[in-house]
């Protein structure tokens, strides 16, 4: 395209890509077209998967046929490597240009994928040797970053042919997506009458038993009223809250860099702590409640803290940590020269510095430990999910208007509150 | 043999080679001089000359690759970690870009100079002695900041910081005080009200200061010594007054021309 005007310069301006580099760039452009490769089947087999077609037979993939799906987007991807800038190499910067700088002929384009076919294996027993890979050394070659031309502005995106590859990649995701879902919009209307009744008597709210025990629970050794409940259920968040912090809090100064220092134990300490923290937060407070209570007993609060508290600690844990390391290192250094030691550079210098955010973190995950309280006990965490889901399954659903209405006013005022301090102290 | 100079001087740099591993920086390269007790020392040279890693190796901020340092007699490059943080105690540092924690009070900052004499759970809690409070504020009454002891440090302009940070540096009661470029960040007028409280220190207090500074004009005002630095080379070391026109070429490179600070 542009192989006279850019590559003039570039013969000892550039050096070749990297191969960790191109072989990231290779597996992307591999992906895109496994994906479209997939894509494709599956609208295949959703379509005419019982058509017969006569000379074909019917489409259906036969065993060896993944094999194939495989080879085939790999050379694909091969062959639009080789032709001109693919996803890939556009995703890392570069294309392909000749070593002397003239024009690369399809001619050298094609021996290119041939040679690649017989120079790939032989990259296995070390054949390479150089930056350039031997089949771009035969054919003259060499990946290297483009060197933008400020001659030239940049085309529309939608216009090139990124744009183009970018729309139907969009497109055949969306189609795909559709039917891989199975939405069906028409159950939505058709069974309105149902829902219409139960709105209908969540919205006459039962509340005899807000503030009297409901007996039905006393058969559970807790008899407890609606307002019994929102309690709990409000200082079941408040606890798990001070808990996680209060132990997220001295762990998050082991998860940052610039504290850790860069011996061999700092490194060992920080991965350990930081693995913990993006381990236990990925695993969701609904899966760490159905854990404990199993461990702890159904239906018990103690489970829903204990879960609300691990997730807690996990999800505060890498926000202070992140905090901690953005910190400026001016007042460090400073407390190093006064003679301090490094808990004195973390108790003067880094804690003065986060202590605001880390109260503005703490106060949001609040927010979000009351909303998951309420809903914990759908896999045994106790509060006032209990009712809630109790009454559900009863079908009695005037009183769950009730619960509905009081844990709405209870996120609501914690929502309030909590935004109001972190106005304050932020 | 390494033989000590004979009267003892208060600071000795011998063949102190400073290589910063990525990229093979050489910023200091065989650097050796002396300091006499009392002395104003000022390192003049281009921005990375190696002013900053001088001034960091001397109380180790910054480890030193090759040579020794010896203060008041004893080897401070072959302490302990342990043993070099007691001996940072008696160096006070100002620096640049004052290196104040911004959302503390000014007396925050300034107490944070006797951490190095706190016992470990005390310096924890934050728990200063009621002295070293007295102590504080008669430090910031000294820089004229009494009054804005209990404001925020991001409340002050950048040459009430400075005396904020000269504060906490008297707060050490230091032997030996080292400016890395105290006045860089300030204008003018502020930067010769707070050359001058580095002077009051160095003349009525017996500090020795060695202070980096851009201006060859503070620097001939202020120092009783000047060293150039040059690509990590000591090119000039002698009175202010030696260095004439073809030495300033010499340190400052053929185009460069003398902008006074008045």
């Amino acid at each position: 395209m542009n192989g006279g005007s850019a590559a003039v310069g570039s013969a000892s301006a550039g050096r070749g890509v990297a191969l960790s580099r191109r072989a990231l760039s290779f597996a992307l452009d591999w992906m895109t077209w496994g994906y479209v490769a997939y894509c494709v089947m599956y609208l295949l087999n959703y379509y005419w998967y019982t058509v017969h077609v006569d000379w074909w037979g019917t489409l259906t993939l036969p065993t060896w046929g993944w094999p194939v799906v495989i080879l085939a987007t790999l050379e694909l991807a091969v062959g639009c490597r080789s032709f001109g800038r693919s996803l890939g190499q556009r995703a890392i910067g570069a294309e392909f240009q000749d070593r002397e700088g003239g024009r690369i002929t399809i001619g050298r384009r094609l021996t290119r994928i041939l040679l690649w076919h017989i120079s790939v294996p032989l990259f296995a027993i070390g054949f390479w040797r150089g930056e350039d890979p031997w089949h771009d050394r035969v054919v003259g070659v060499s990946l290297r970053p483009i060197s933008p031309d400020p001659e030239r502005p940049g085309r529309r995106a939608l216009a090139t042919q990124w744009g183009i590859l970018a729309l139907f990649l969009g497109a055949l995701t969306l189609w795909v997506g559709w039917l891989i879902i199975g939405i069906n919009f028409q159950v939505l209307i058709r069974r309105a009458p149902q829902a219409g009744r139960i709105w209908g008597e969540m919205l006459r709210p039962d509340f005899r038993y807000f503030t009297t025990p409901d007996p039905v629970f006393s058969l559970r050794s807790q008899s407890y009223s609606i307002l019994d409940l929102a309690v709990v259920t409000v200082f079941m968040a408040l606890m798990a809250t001070i808990l996680g912090a209060a132990i997220a809090f001295p762990l998050s100064f082991f998860g940052a860099r610039n504290v850790m220092g860069f011996s061999p134990v700092g490194w060992a300490v920080y991965g350990i702590v930081r693995g913990f923290f993006n381990v236990f937060r990925s695993i969701e407070t609904i899966i760490w409640g159905s854990i404990f209570a199993v461990w702890v007993g159904y239906g018990t609060t103690l489970a829903g803290i204990l879960a609300l508290t691990v997730h807690t600690i996990a999800a505060l844990g890498k926000l202070y940590s992140e905090q901690v390391e953005g910190v400026s290192p001016g007042p460090l250094e400073a407390v190093w020269a006064v003679g301090g030691s490094r808990v004195q550079v973390v108790r003067h210098a880094v804690i003065p510095q986060v202590l605001p955010s880390f109260w503005a973190f703490t106060l949001y995950r609040w927010d979000i430990n009351v909303r998951m309280s309420t809903v914990i006990a759908l896999v045994g965490g106790g509060g006032i999910g209990d009712m809630l889901f109790y009454y559900k399954n009863q079908g009695d659903w005037p009183k769950v208007g009730a619960v509905v209405i009081v844990i709405v006013a209870i996120v609501w005022a914690m929502d309030y509150i909590s935004g109001w301090l972190r106005e304050r102290i932020a | 043999m390494v033989c000590l100079p004979m009267a003892n001087p208060y600071l000795v740099v011998e063949h102190l080679t400073k290589v910063y591993e990525r990229g093979q920086v050489l910023a200091l390269r065989d650097l050796s001089f002396t300091v006499d007790k009392g002395e104003f020392l000022v390192v003049i040279g281009l921005s990375g000359s190696g002013k900053s890693t001088l001034l960091r190796c001397i109380n180790r901020l910054i480890e030193p690759t090759k040579g020794k340092i010896w203060l008041d007699g004893g080897e401070v490059t072959r302490l302990s970690q342990a043993r070099m943080r007691r001996v940072r105690r008696k160096i006070g540092m100002i620096f640049q870009q004052f290196n104040l924690v911004d959302r503390s009070t000014a007396i925050a900052n300034v107490l944070t100079g006797r951490l190095g004499y706190l016992p470990g759970w005390r310096a924890l809690l934050g728990w200063f002695p009621e002295e070293d409070r007295e102590k504080a504020l008669a430090s910031l009454e000294r820089v004229g900041l009494r009054d804005k002891a209990y404001v925020r440090v991001d409340q002050l302009s950048g040459g009430q910081r400075q005396r904020v940070g000269i504060a906490r540096a008297l707060m050490q009661e230091p032997e030996l005080l080292l400016a890395d470029e105290p006045v860089s960040a300030l204008d003018p007028a502020t930067s010769h009200s707070i050359m001058q409280y580095l002077e009051q220190m160095n003349k009525e207090d017996g500090v020795t200061v060695i202070a980096s500074l851009h201006f060859l004009s503070l620097a001939r005002r202020y120092g009783t010594r000047i060293i150039a630095l040059k690509d990590g080379q000591l090119v000039f070391d002698g009175s202010p007054q030696a260095i004439d026109n073809v030495k300033f070429k010499e340190i400052y490179g053929e185009d460069a021309e003398e902008v006074e600070v008045r």
